[in-house]
C-alpha cells in the first residue's frame, strides 16, 4: 500500500467542535437566538440542554489510505463525516483538503433516488445530485452498467429492486463520481457477500490511484481489520484512538463501548463480543 | 446573489431532473399521466359554470361576467399562493435529501418556482378559454399579462422563502403565516370587486398590496386597462426588494436550520 508521509495531507482535520441540543424546544429556541445574536460568540462553551457531538478532533487523511473510523453509537462518526462532506456548517476549527480534491460522501445510499424511475432514469438524477453534468454521467454509463452488473433490470423501476440491488447501483454511482476523498458512512452493510467483496477489493484498488483516501465509516470490526489501513476510535465525540495497529485500535474500541460495566460482566461480554466479531 | 446565480446555470441539469421528477412522479403510476394536469381545472370551471347556472352566485359590480371574474382572480391568487406554499416547504421537504448529498440548495427553489409555474400555465389557459366563451374581450395589452405576475411570483417566493426558514425553528409562526395566506384571500378583491362599500373592508383592502399585484394584472389582461398603475409600480420594486431580502436571509441561514432538522 502506498502512504506517502512526505507530500501534504489529502484532508486535515484541525480542532473542530460542533455542538447540537438534546431537547428538541431548546433546538428550536437556539435556532432562532443564533439568527438574531450570531453563531460564534462563546461556541466553545455549552448552553444549557447542549451537548459536543465533537470536541477538540484533529486528525490527517494521506494519500493511499483507508481510515476506518469506529465507535459507539452517538459517539460522532456520522457528524464527523457530515462537516467534512460540507453538509454541516463549520463553526469552529479547520478543514482542509488539498486543492482540487473531490470529497463524494455516501451517508444513505438511496438518499435522493426515486422508486418509481427506472435504474438507468435514477443515474442522472443521483449523478446530478453529486454533481455530475450530463455529459459526465454519458460518459461513465457503461462503467455503472457494469459495475452495479444489473443488466436488464437496469430499465426496470428502482422500487422493484431489492435493498442490495438499489446498493449496488448507487455504489456504482457514487464510484462513478471519480472522488480523492471517498466517505462511505455504513452504507456497505446491505449487498450481497460477491456484491460487498466486490467493493472492498475496488477500494482497495482506488486508493491506490494518486490522490485517493478513504473514510471507511463502520462498526462491522470484521470489515474494518480486513479493509483498514489505520483506525480512528470516537467516543463522546472525541478521538480517543488513532493506530495503525487495526487489531489493537478495534480490541480498544470494543473495550471502551463495555466500560460502563462491571469489571465482571465486561470480561464476560468482552468474550462473547470477541467471539462474534473479531 | 452572483454566486448563487452562477449556481444554477452550471446546476441547470440537476434542476431538470428534479423539475421531471416533481411533475411527473405524481402521475408516474396513473394510466392517462399527465392529462390529470388538464382534466383538474376542467372540473373547477365546471363547477363555477353549475353554481352560476344554480343562481347561488349573484352577479356583482363586475367589469366582466361574474363567473369569469372569480375564475380569473382565483387563478391569480393561486399562482401568488402556490409560488408562497411551494418555496415555504422547501426546507422541510427536502430536509432528507439535504443531510445525505452537498448540493446547492438554492437549485431547490428554481426547481420549486419552475414546478409551480408549469402547474400554473396549463389550467390558466383552460381559464382563458372559459373567459374567451364568457364573451370576455381581450386587448393587445393582454400579451403583457404574463410580465404582470412577476411581482406577485416575488412577493409569494420572497414571503415564501422566510417562512421556509420559520417552519424549522418556529413552527408556530409558519403556521399562523399559512393561516394569514389563507385568510388574506377575504381580504383582496377577488371574489369581489375592488369597490367595497363597507368601510373597515374598503380601508383595509386600499392598504393591501395584492389589491394592485391581482387587480392591475386582472384588468390589463380583460380590459387592457391599467388599475392604480403608480401604485402598481412601488408595490412591484417593493415586491423585488423583498424577494432581494428573503432571498439573502434564506441563502444566509438555511444550512445552519438544516442541521438542526436532524433532531426533529
Amino acid at each position: 500500500m502506498k502512504t506517502s508521509h512526505l507530500s501534504p495531507p489529502l484532508l486535515s482535520v484541525r480542532e473542530v467542535y460542533k455542538k447540537f441540543a438534546k431537547d428538541i424546544r431548546y433546538n428550536l429556541y437556539y435556532g432562532i437566538k443564533d439568527i438574531f445574536f450570531g453563531y460564534n460568540k462563546s461556541y466553545d462553551q455549552l448552553r444549557h440542554q447542549e451537548f459536543w457531538a465533537l470536541q477538540n478532533v484533529s486528525f490527517d487523511l494521506r494519500e493511499g489510505e483507508i481510515l476506518g473510523i469506529v465507535g459507539a453509537n452517538g459517539s460522532g462518526k456520522t457528524s464527523l463525516m457530515r462537516m467534512i462532506a460540507g453538509i454541516y456548517t463549520l463553526e469552529q476549527g479547520e478543514i482542509m483538503t488539498r486543492a482540487q480534491a473531490k470529497v463524494t460522501a455516501v451517508f444513505a445510499l438511496k438518499s435522493g433516488m426515486e422508486p418509481l424511475y427506472t435504474g438507468r432514469e435514477n443515474i442522472y438524477l443521483k449523478g446530478a445530485l453529486y454533481g455530475m453534468s450530463k455529459q459526465e454521467i454519458d460518459s461513465r454509463m457503461t462503467f455503472i452498467e457494469e459495475f452495479s452488473e444489473l443488466g436488464d433490470k437496469l430499465d426496470t423501476p428502482l422500487g422493484n429492486y431489492s435493498s442490495g440491488m438499489g446498493a449496488r447501483l448507487a455504489y456504482a454511482i457514487a464510484v462513478a463520481t471519480n472522488p480523492n476523498i471517498f466517505i462511505i458512512d455504513e452504507a456497505l452493510a446491505v449487498g450481497d457477500s460477491v456484491f460487498k467483496t466486490k467493493c472492498f477489493e475496488h477500494l482497495k484498488e482506488f486508493v491506490k490511484q494518486p490522490s485517493s483516501g478513504v473514510l471507511f465509516v463502520s462498526n462491522n470490526i470484521r470489515k474494518i481489520l480486513k479493509i483498514a489501513t489505520r483506525v480512528i476510535v470516537m467516543g463522546e465525540g472525541k478521538i480517543i484512538m488513532d493506530s495503525h495497529d487495526i487489531k489493537s485500535a478495534l480490541t480498544f474500541y470494543i473495550d471502551n463501548c463495555l466500560q460502563h460495566l462491571e469489571p465482571e460482566i465486561r470480561e464476560a461480554r468482552l468474550r462473547t463480543v470477541k467471539y462474534y466479531d473479531l | 446573489m452572483y454566486h448563487n446565480a452562477s449556481q444554477l446555470r452550471k446546476k441547470s441539469f440537476l434542476i431538470w431532473q428534479l423539475v421531471k421528477v416533481d411533475v411527473s412522479s405524481t402521475y408516474k403510476r396513473s394510466f392517462i399521466g399527465l392529462s390529470w394536469m388538464v382534466i383538474t381545472p376542467l372540473l373547477a370551471v365546471v363547477a363555477w359554470v353549475l353554481l352560476q347556472g344554480a343562481g347561488i352566485m349573484a352577479p356583482g359590480d363586475t367589469a366582466i361576467p361574474y363567473p369569469a371574474y372569480v375564475l380569473l382572480s382565483t387563478s391569480i391568487w393561486s399562482f401568488f399562493v402556490g409560488a408562497y406554499q411551494a418555496s415555504s416547504r422547501v426546507l422541510v421537504e427536502s430536509g432528507r435529501l439535504m443531510i445525505t448529498i452537498r448540493f446547492p440548495h438554492v437549485v431547490l427553489i428554481a426547481e420549486k418556482v419552475l414546478v409551480h409555474t408549469i402547474s400554473f400555465v396549463i389550467p390558466f389557459a383552460i381559464n382563458i378559454l372559459v373567459l374567451v366563451l364568457y364573451g370576455v374581450p381581450f386587448t393587445i395589452w393582454s400579451i403583457l399579462f404574463p410580465l404582470t405576475l412577476i411581482p406577485l411570483l416575488c412577493i409569494g417566493v420572497g414571503l415564501g422563502l422566510l417562512v421556509a426558514l420559520m417552519r424549522v425553528v418556529a413552527v408556530d409562526l409558519a403556521m399562523l403565516m399559512d393561516k394569514i395566506i389563507g385568510f388574506l384571500m377575504f381580504l383582496t378583491p377577488i371574489i369581489y370587486a375592488p369597490k367595497v362599500s363597507l368601510p373597515i373592508l374598503a380601508k383595509i383592502v386600499s392598504f393591501n398590496p395584492l389589491t394592485y399585484l391581482i387587480g392591475f394584472s386582472r384588468d390589463l389582461l380583460t380590459a387592457g386597462t391599467f388599475f392604480a398603475p403608480t401604485i402598481y409600480l412601488w408595490v412591484s420594486i417593493g415586491s423585488v426588494l423583498f424577494l432581494v431580502f428573503g432571498f439573502w436571509a434564506f441563502t444566509k441561514f438555511e444550512r445552519k436550520l438544516v442541521e438542526r432538522m436532524i433532531n426533529l
